[in-house]
């Protein structure tokens, strides 16, 4: 379980995909990753995320106007902010993903990521998700709660160093109501 | 002092709004659902769903089952069309993997995928004319043609459900000819049948006046919440991943998908799925005459199942909509993350702008029409 993905052989520098040369093409900067299983992913700094998602889904070529997913990893030195995005009229696809390093993280906080659900409704129930799974908070979230663990559930399960306190299963806690 | 004609004579009744909590044990949620709905009089002005009565962990289960533990389980995220969960699964594992999948294998998936979204079509047909109060008993004109499919899955994957027949790689058995003949003719008569749904609901008065015009889905809006499936394609949105991003055989069949040319209220939604339900007949006919024969898996099937390292994201197109699933494989026997993209999920995210300043008797028609299932949304 604490295992993190193998190290993927190094790939030849590859030049930006369509979506990362329209970016360039604004005057957005991203960092081509290897693609996943044959979709362009890119990675963005956090500050140009809202900028990037405007232009991506406002721009009539690219239109990459369904959000499909938002995802949390938490990876070995990262938590990563994946954004699945299709279009509902052509057929592009592109993935995004926020990277925010976990010695960047202040003790006793959560990583921060913009938050998208200001412009675009998709993203408020999975950010929400990813909050509360993940533990990664949304700034700028307008209703950022825990939405399918109780709302003072402890820690956030899909992390990797995520303990259970309780043994919800088998109680075995001394004082438990349970 | 004032005169008798510049007394106020509006009654002086207090006006507010009101908290109303309906659910998480409503009859017509489908599973638990808790709704804290707002009112002004009988009107809705503002909903909060409360989510999470029936998480059951499954992408921490996702990480913390191998892969073979874990194909038994992911049927239950959506207990009423298993078929598509372990199909989004399986794909997603295989585009990963780069296994290939034996043709006949692939017929047999589709098949199979396609009773199920009839099944699931079916189910809610029947609870949905009951969320509308209608207590005559229709629901059991459609249980019965379900019947009949949930007895062929049992015939061949042993469950009625919960099937765990589509592994990753190909499928779990070989149907026996007299199964493919069962289901032949079921396909012969079930158009038939349909009929009779429409003939005792489409053009039914009562049923008319609570669909009609209510719940109207803008385009904008749906696509603005990432709604997918019949219930955005009854508004005009023309996405339905059997055509737009072909997967399987599909590009092989022939078969329509209804989209509708205004913003669809819940009588469209309710004849898009009708319309659903003949075309999946249509395929299954298509698929029953195209069956090859062949191997039906090509990966074995062991408790030691791996995947090789990688990440990936595949979907199917779900009798609720895009159903996706975004795998990290380190090449273990078990996941380093599993993500999943449940339509429910998404499409349950525009209640609150659907009843909006609609009279709470409406609740139950609008939530029943955008077809939510709890479990495939609590996960």
């Amino acid at each position: 379980m604490s295992e993190t993905p193998a190290a993927k052989p190094p790939e030849e520098p590859k030049g930006p995909g369509l979506c990362g040369q329209f970016l360039k093409d604004h005057g957005i900067a991203t960092t081509r990753l290897p693609d996943s299983c044959g979709v362009e992913t890119i990675e963005i700094d956090g500050a140009h995320l809202e900028a990037a998602m405007k232009l991506l889904r406002g721009s009539s070529e690219i239109k990459l106007d369904y959000l499909v997913a938002v995802s949390g990893v938490d990876s070995a030195d990262t938590f990563d902010s994946v954004y699945q995005l299709w279009s509902y009229s052509n057929n592009n696809e592109l993935i995004i993903k926020v990277r925010v390093k976990k010695t960047d993280v202040v003790e006793g906080q959560l990583p921060l990521v913009p938050s998208l659900s200001r412009f675009w409704s998709a993203a408020n129930w999975h950010e929400r998700e990813t909050y509360d799974l993940v533990g990664i908070r949304y700034y700028g979230h307008p209703y950022l709660r825990r939405i399918l663990n109780v709302w003072d559930w402890d820690g956030h399960p899909l992390r990797r160093d995520y303990k259970q306190l309780v043994d919800a299963l088998n109680d075995k806690a001394p004082g438990s109501f349970r | 002092m004032a005169t008798d004609t510049e007394v106020d004579l509006t009654p002086r009744l207090k006006t507010d709004e009101m908290l109303i909590n309906m659910g998480p044990q409503h009859p017509a949620t489908h599973g638990v659902l808790r709704l804290i709905l707002t009112l002004d009089g009988e009107i809705v002005r503002h909903t909060e769903p409360i989510l999470g009565h029936l998480h059951r962990a499954q992408e921490w289960q996702g990480q913390n089952r191998t892969w073979f533990q874990y194909q038994a389980l992911i049927d239950r995220v959506d207990y009423l069309s298993g078929m598509f969960t372990s199909w989004a699964m399986a794909r997603a594992a295989e585009v990963v993997d780069g296994c290939e999948v034996p043709e006949r294998a692939e017929y047999l998936r589709v098949m199979v995928s396609e009773m199920n979204r009839i099944t699931s079509h079916l189910l809610w047909l029947g609870t949905y004319l009951i969320d509308l109060g209608a207590m005559f008993g229709f629901p059991f004109y459609p249980f019965r043609e379900r019947e009949k499919l949930l007895e062929l899955f049992e015939e061949i994957a042993g469950q009625r459900m919960m099937f765990n027949y589509i592994r990753i790689g190909g499928v779990m058995r070989n149907p026996k000819d007299a199964w493919l003949s069962k289901l032949k003719k079921f396909t012969e008569e079930f158009p038939d049948r349909v009929d009779e749904y429409e003939a005792i609901v489409t053009e039914n008065p009562i049923f008319l006046k609570r669909t009609k015009g209510v719940g109207i889905l803008r385009k904008e809006l749906g696509m603005d919440y990432g709604i997918t499936g019949p219930s955005i394609r009854a508004s005009g949105v023309n996405i339905d991943l059997r055509r737009t991003k072909p997967y399987s055989v599909y590009p092989k069949l022939k078969f329509d998908v209804p989209v509708n040319d205004r913003d669809g209220d819940t009588f469209d939604r309710y004849i898009f799925r009708i319309r659903e339900m003949r075309q999946s007949n249509e395929i299954i006919k298509q698929c029953l005459d195209m069956l090859p024969q062949g191997e039906i898996s090509g990966k074995k099937q062991i408790a030691g199942l791996r995947v090789k390292a990688g990440e990936g994201f595949a979907a199917v197109e779900s009798p609720r909509g895009t159903l996706g699933c975004y795998i990290i494989s380190n090449g273990s026997d078990r996941a380093y993350r599993i993500k999943w993209r449940n339509p429910s999920f998404c499409n349950l995210s525009i209640l609150p702008e659907l009843l909006k300043n609609h009279p709470i008797a409406d609740v139950m028609a609008i939530f029943g029409s955008i077809d939510v299932i709890l479990p495939d949304v609590d996960r």
